[in-house]
């Protein structure tokens, strides 16, 4: 047909193409990386003094000037804002699976009146996405917090209530897509044989689904872990903020260029277990990814 | 056969109800508590006047108690946990989002017109003629307890202390001495009396503190004087009026806009929460009122986008079988970029005559980018899946690699480029000076604020449609492409006609799915920019050219400057989620059919 389309994919297809392009794109994505590295280890830890290999360094100690002023700043509570994220996001998740996966068994194995349009009515609540009802939930969490202080503004029980209640619709039907593909022949044997529905989830069926909650565990975790507008509304004291909150006090706090290495070294510490999970579970990922374009 | 028995099995054998009498006696346990607190919680949230919440938690309890305790119910109590979360979490705050959109709730607004009443009774004032004492303070050596010995205009002598009626005393008599000359004590309830310097330090104190019963307290008017206060507001629910009584005017209550308003027309200092209809949504379509001034502009542009369409119309009609169109630059480039400068002119000269109003450029910039943010992370999602998309040494080291970006959780990835852009020190501006000797401003030029935002978000969001790509091409069965070469398609044929349209196939809906993300992608804009650089001209609070319209909700309703305005903000989420839930729906619409489609390939 035409020659340039010849011309063009024999090029993109040729090796010395495929060499600049996939260099030019590992620049892309990891110069960010390798220059906050660069900088959380530069003594100076100002932006303008910055090499990329870092100088003014006379002893190895010098490299961890940045992580010894992270880790002592009184004014940055970097682990104490390192566990609330870690708390916030363990607890929900392992909640958000057990609840979401009760659910779905539920809706994937027995059948009852009511059971397509309660499942439809879930479907639409997801249709809403709660950042949206910011305000409401911010004057919920007032109103509550009046009475009782542990579901409240500044506690973790609130927030962790406000990320389940936002995942739970999607994840039911996420679940309940995989459920419906282990074969029911499973339970039902069991059941024939005298287990209860509680025996035949627990013990058959749980233990089954074990892909699909890496998948949904993961990507609530690192969702959570990740959170910033809800937790920025919702957590008003240094102390109980989360990790992503904390970080954005260095911009907020108008020194960034002065902070620069500081927020380079909590940066690295915060990233690094994040991207070593991404990167170890990549096979799940890939497959939550497409379960996710099947089932919507 | 098993398996028909065991069918038979289910369907017709009772469900396994409480098994043992302990754990059927723990569940009711368990529920009383849970009904109980709940109770107890929704009464005391009503009682507050927020009578939604109450009814949202009591409706809530009353779902988890009758899925307990009806027994035909029993496959409910596996969801029941997730039920409560939905009905509190998710549908409560929608239906709430709903109601403030159509209410006045805002700083300044936020209590019901009683409970504001309430309020502006315990505000008092000294009047200049009521009853005036002299007086003397007495105080600790730590300085956090003050008493007043007073004298009023008849001689009558008392001693006052905070929030305890006036006790009479006798001068000379009561305390403890030396008395000096007027008799009061040295010495009076373990407090000692101040004088010269003392008194003088204690002054600033001191005036900030009410004495004497709570109900009609003594304060400190001058260096010489107390005084007795009394209520500055009065509200009377009769006439509908609230009065000041230091300066006697007379606020009427305005029901419609949640204002007390003076005869000049002034405010009261606390308006109170009404419904003011669609007073919100009006302020946000107000920009459509500047479209009906626009007549003739509207005639033109109507005009033009009609030949548009009809020149559009008319090329494909007579030239679609002819040769020319069997070039692929013509067929794909030169037609295409000729009638989207056709349509894209009179578009232009709307968007021209529209765009001064801050809300119409926030709009437009929000679909903009989510438009560019998919298109560009698709784009180069997909070229770099099918760079990738065969073996040779090192791919999957690389391609772990260029996941990277993807997995660094956002808001860090998004300062670290923050930060590599600050203007003055960051490195890319740096080199940019080395190089060129200037550099954009890419924090104070909105042109190039957008593009940075952009390149940013490419650098987060092409990895996921790497993957999905990666995905999808491998799931692409290879007999096709055999099949298409055996008919002599090249590279570029078979990418267009064949990998292109399955992989939208497959990833289409995701494709929507992004483009609603991105939409309320509030992390890039906050994160990165903050909205910046201002609009011209707006103020409280100041909107961005690059603010989309979760960062402008957010501004209204949080922004630390300015007046909160809830009711505004959850309008403007109201209308955001109407444009939202509509492309939510589309998509689940589309993952059906293509699911369809897929199927018949």
């Amino acid at each position: 047909m035409s020659n340039i389309g010849t011309v063009l994919g024999r090029f993109l297809t040729s090796r010395a193409a495929r060499g600049i392009v996939i260099t030019l794109a590992l620049i892309f994505a990891l110069f960010p990386v390798i220059w906050i590295t660069s900088a959380s280890f530069n003594p100076t830890g100002s932006m303008s003094n910055q090499t990329l290999i870092p100088s003014n360094v006379k002893n190895l100690d010098d490299l961890l000037t940045n992580y010894r002023r992270l880790f002592d700043d009184p004014q940055v509570p970097f682990w104490r804002w390192m566990f609330n994220s870690l708390f916030i996001a363990a607890i929900s998740t392992v909640l958000t699976l057990l609840i979401t996966s009760l659910s779905a068994y539920a809706f994937s194995r027995f059948r009852f009146r009511g059971r397509r349009s309660l499942l439809l009515s879930i479907f639409l609540v997801q249709v809403f996405p709660n950042l949206l009802a910011l305000v409401a939930l911010y004057l919920m969490l007032i109103q509550i917090g009046k009475y009782v202080p542990l579901l409240g503004l500044n506690s973790y029980g609130g927030l962790i209530m406000i990320y389940m209640g936002g995942g739970m619709a999607v994840n039911i039907w996420l679940m309940k897509g995989f459920f419906d593909t282990i074969p029911r022949d499973i339970d039902e044997s069991a059941q024939v044989d005298g287990a209860t529905h509680w025996q035949s989830f627990w013990y058959l069926i749980f233990p089954l689904v074990r892909p699909i909650l890496v998948v949904v565990g993961l990507f609530a975790f690192v969702g959570t872990f990740n959170e910033f507008l809800l937790a920025r509304v919702m957590l008003n004291e240094r102390e109980t903020w989360t990790l992503m909150v904390g970080m954005f006090s260095f911009v907020s706090g108008g020194e960034f260029s002065n902070d620069w290495g500081v927020f380079a070294a909590g940066s690295l510490v915060a990233a690094v277990p994040i991207v070593l999970l991404y990167l170890s579970l990549q096979r799940y990922i890939v497959s939550g990814l497409t379960i996710g374009a099947v089932k919507g | 056969m098993r398996t028909a028995l065991a069918r038979a099995g289910v369907s017709t054998g009772a469900p396994a109800l409480s098994s043992s009498p302990v754990g059927l006696i723990l569940r009711l346990l368990a529920l009383a508590v849970i009904d109980v607190f709940a109770l107890l919680l929704a009464v005391s949230i009503g009682g507050d006047g927020n009578l939604f919440l109450a009814l949202a938690i009591a409706a809530t309890a009353l779902i988890v108690t009758v899925i307990t305790l009806v027994p035909g119910l029993w496959p409910l109590r596996w969801m029941s946990p997730a039920l409560a979360l939905i009905v509190l979490m998710a549908l409560y705050p929608m239906f709430y989002t709903l109601y403030v959109a159509f209410t006045n709730f805002s700083d300044g607004h936020r209590q019901s017109k009683v409970e504001v009443a309430e309020l502006l009774a315990q505000r008092t004032y000294l009047p200049e003629g009521g009853t005036s004492y002299a007086w003397t303070p007495f105080g600790n050596e730590t300085g956090d307890r003050y008493g007043l010995w007073l004298v009023d205009a008849q001689g009558n002598t008392f001693f006052a202390l905070p929030d305890q009626p006036l006790q009479s005393v006798t001068p000379g008599v009561s305390g403890s001495g030396p008395y000096d000359e007027a008799g009061i004590p040295a010495q009076m309830d373990g407090l000692i009396v101040l004088q010269g310097g003392e008194r003088f330090r204690a002054l600033n104190t001191l005036q900030t503190m009410q004495f004497g019963d709570p109900a009609s307290p003594v304060g400190i008017k001058s260096r010489n004087e107390a005084g007795a206060f009394v209520s500055k507001w009065v509200f009377d629910a009769a006439a509908n009026t609230l009065t000041d009584m230091e300066t006697m005017i007379v606020y009427q209550a305005d029901d419609s806009q949640g204002q007390f308003v003076a005869p000049d027309s002034t405010f009261a200092p606390v308006g109170y929460w009404v419904p003011i209809g669609l007073n919100n949504f009006a302020r946000i379509t107000g920009f459509f009122s500047g479209l009906s001034n626009l007549g003739p502009q509207f005639l033109n542009f109507l005009w033009r986008f009609v030949v548009a369409v009809a020149a559009g119309w008319g090329v494909y009609r007579f030239f679609g079988n002819t040769d020319i169109m069997e070039i692929w630059l013509v067929r794909r480039v030169v037609v295409p970029l000729l009638l989207l400068a056709v349509f894209a002119e009179p578009m232009l000269s709307l968007f021209d005559t529209l765009l001064p109003v801050p809300l119409f450029k926030v709009f437009g910039w929000t679909v903009a980018f989510a438009l560019l943010s998919v298109l560009t992370a698709f784009s180069l999602g997909l070229f770099m899946a099918l760079i990738l998309n065969r073996d040779f040494p090192g791919v999957k080291v690389i391609r772990s690699l260029l996941i990277i970006p993807y997995a660094i959780p956002g808001m860090i990835g998004i300062l670290i480029w923050r930060g590599m852009f600050n203007s003055n020190v960051g490195v890319i501006p740096a080199t940019l000076r080395d190089i060129f000797g200037s550099s954009p401003a890419f924090f104070n030029d909105p042109g190039w604020a957008k593009f940075m935002i952009l390149l940013v978000n490419l650098w987060f969001a092409y990895p996921y449609f790497m993957l999905l790509c990666s995905g999808a091409l491998q799931s692409i069965s290879a007999s096709i492409y055999e099949a298409a070469e055996v008919d002599g398609a090249n590279a570029w044929h078979k990418f267009w006609s064949l990998t292109l349209p399955l992989l939208l196939v497959a990833v289409g809906p995701l494709l929507i799915a992004s483009f609603t993300f991105n939409f309320n992608n509030f992390l890039m804009i906050e994160g990165l920019i903050e909205g910046g650089p201002p609009i011209a001209g707006t103020v409280a609070p100041p909107v961005g050219h690059t603010d989309n319209l979760m960062t402008y909700t957010y501004r209204f309703a949080f922004s630390a400057g300015g007046t909160r305005d809830f009711g505004y903000a959850s309008a403007i989420a109201v209308m955001i989620f109407l444009i939202v839930g509509t492309l939510t729906l589309l998509q689940f619409r589309l993952t059906r059919r293509w699911e369809e489609v897929g199927e018949n390939v």
